[in-house]
């Protein structure tokens, strides 16, 4: 376990640096971080404060909170996809996912092979466009804007390839069980996303200049909120931050879906356990996913249909699963997103219950992670570890 | 009799099914798992998904033992069988030395919910053992932290995922009659 606990003397030493913030009749005082934070996005901490030192963190979370799972128990199966994809902001295609993958599971469906690029090559474009806007943020939490501008820049592009194939721009209602609900528009959008791709490939080295290879940065992150490895199993910590601590697990490699047994990656580790080494984790994904989207590209769509030839599909509305239940899940940026679907034999899901990952990050880890740090590392960790809070309320 | 050669029946049929386990990874953990705790049933789903059915006595127990292999604990789902009127816990396990995922399914009455904590085996349970609380109203013996915490205060002990729970009548009582949620033929109400 990450021990924060700083010592009496430091404490005391760091109190006659920051004069200014200690009141003059008590040592401590509370401290409500958020809802309206930049940092913290629709999501609240109260900190328990001594001097700038940060004796005790308790999340606050619940301002995000609609209802997902008891609304979903109330709508068919395909009404559901417009729903559940609203519980990741940033990728709104790996909810949708992983409920297609888990009715397809209970199905016993085999999607086509059309289906299954354009999945994977959806999700990859996911990847790259939440990537985008977690530099954003980033960048703006440690006062680099300009590498959040590019960003931003950048996740257009995306968002304009996405509209043309799905029709959403943030919110994309794609994927769908059995396959997705449309085809691609055609060799020009294939030839748009090469260009996109290599267009971000080559502005990567520009990122490095200005954020990833940046003094500043490093001064920020190196050595805040460090967490070692059993600590990080413990907490159920996934996804980049799990690897920055050297645990090599994605989802992509350890439990593979779609396409990605196929297509070659390599999974970077790190070992600090730091805020520095999970930006650093996450900075060489951004690669390999740019190298996967090429690799897909290469292979090109597979002709075929992109949805699932059964009859049960004409009647959507009183589209039935057998009963029984499955766990899906993917890898997503920010970690391990998972999904348990019981059916029991009517048009409706009887319980979708998500696993987000910040359930684990955004709480229990967090509140670990914050004991002991500055005021000013508290949009830092939070940035690092990329906590999205409508994992947590739902 | 009947009851009794029903049981002695599904004795049997357990008894028949572990010879079953296949021998891969996914068989050789569940025979490792069951050898150590003979109370609980255990069988594969398919590849790298295996299942393990523990009485709610035992299951802290259990867990103790499947925490060696099994080292992060990613979810517990709970699931109101209201006809049964029972609450299915699973306990969503993934180990990252074997790269398989377990569910641990316990059953427990639906009045006055107890189970004990595994906040000393995972930390990370606190949370998921939190949700369930506000959702479904399980205690979970030993948690210190079972309080208000994604709902508003107002709608604390109202546990809104229990199949019981009518999500329309209780929308009426907090914003009336007036608040349109008509479709667009304005026939049927809409949630």
């Amino acid at each position: 376990m990450a021990n924060l606990e700083v010592p009496k003397e430091l404490r005391e030493e760091a109190r006659k640096h920051d004069m200014y913030l200690t009141p003059i009749s008590k040592d401590t005082y509370e401290l409500f971080f958020g809802p309206q934070h930049m940092a913290t996005e629709n999501f609240s901490i109260i900190l328990k404060m001594d001097g700038n030192r940060i004796e005790r963190a308790i999340v606050n979370p619940g301002f995000l909170h609609r209802g997902f799972e008891k609304l979903a128990e109330q709508r068919p199966y395909f009404t559901n996809i417009a729903l559940i994809l609203r519980i990741c902001v940033p990728e709104s295609d790996v909810p949708e996912n992983i409920y297609s993958m888990a009715v397809d599971e209970i199905m016993g469906w085999e999607v086509p092979e059309r289906a299954i690029w354009i999945r994977t090559t959806v999700l990859e474009m996911a990847r790259l466009s939440a990537w985008m806007f977690w530099i954003m943020g980033f960048g703006n939490e440690i006062g680099l804007y300009t590498a959040g501008q590019w960003a931003a820049a950048y996740r257009e592009r995306l968002m304009r390839l996405f509209e043309e194939l799905t029709g959403g721009r943030v919110y994309h209602i794609y994927t769908v069980p059995g396959g997705v609900r449309r085809d691609i528009p055609g060799d020009r959008w294939l030839r748009q996303l090469r260009d996109t791709v290599e267009y971000i490939k080559s502005k990567l080295k520009d990122f490095d200049e200005i954020l990833f290879d940046n003094y500043i940065m490093f001064e920020r992150t190196e050595g805040v909120g460090v967490m070692d490895k059993r600590f990080a199993l413990k907490h159920a910590v996934t996804g980049p931050n799990l690897r920055a601590v050297g645990v090599p697990y994605d989802v992509r490699k350890d439990d593979p879906y779609y396409l990605y047994p196929e297509l070659d990656f390599e999974v970077p580790v790190l070992k600090e356990g730091d805020s520095l080494a999970r930006v650093l984790v996450r900075r060489y994904e951004i690669e390999q996913d740019l190298y996967i989207l090429e690799q897909l590209l290469d292979m090109g769509p597979p002709s075929g249909p992109y949805m699932v030839q059964d009859p049960k599909l004409k009647n959507l509305p009183r589209f039935k699963v057998p009963a029984g239940d499955a766990y899906a899940h993917v890898e997503s940026t920010k970690g391990d997103f998972g999904v348990y679907m019981v059916s029991n034999g009517t048009h409706k899901p009887y319980r979708v219950h998500f696993r987000g990952p910040s359930q684990s990050h955004g709480v229990t880890v967090l509140e670990e992670l914050l004991k002991g740090a500055r005021l000013a590392d508290v949009p830092v960790i939070l940035k690092t570890l990329d906590n999205c809070p409508p994992d947590i309320d739902r | 009799m009947a009851v009794n050669d029903n049981k002695v029946e599904t004795v049997e049929k357990a008894e028949e099914k572990k010879p079953e386990l296949p021998n891969t990874k996914e068989g050789n953990l569940v025979r490792e798992l069951l050898e150590k705790a003979p109370y609980a049933e255990g069988s594969v789903r398919r590849e790298k998904r295996i299942e393990f059915r523990v009485p709610a006595e035992r299951i802290h127990e259990f867990l103790e033992l499947a925490s060696e292999t099994f080292e992060m604990l990613m979810q517990i789902s709970v699931v109101d069988w209201l006809k049964e009127n029972e609450f299915e816990l699973v306990y969503q396990l993934w180990s990252v030395s074997e790269s398989v995922h377990a569910f641990v399914k316990t059953r427990v009455p639906r009045e006055n919910a107890k189970l004990p904590t595994v906040m000393d085996i995972w930390p990370v349970a606190e949370t998921y053992e939190r949700e369930a609380h506000e959702f479904f109203g399980i205690v979970f013996e030993g948690n210190p932290r079972l309080g208000p915490f994604i709902l508003e205060p107002r709608e604390y002990e109202k546990h809104p995922l229990r199949k019981d729970f009518n999500t329309l009548s209780y929308v009426k009582t907090i914003y009336g009659e007036d608040f349109d949620r008509y479709d667009e033929s304005k026939t049927n109400y809409v949630i």
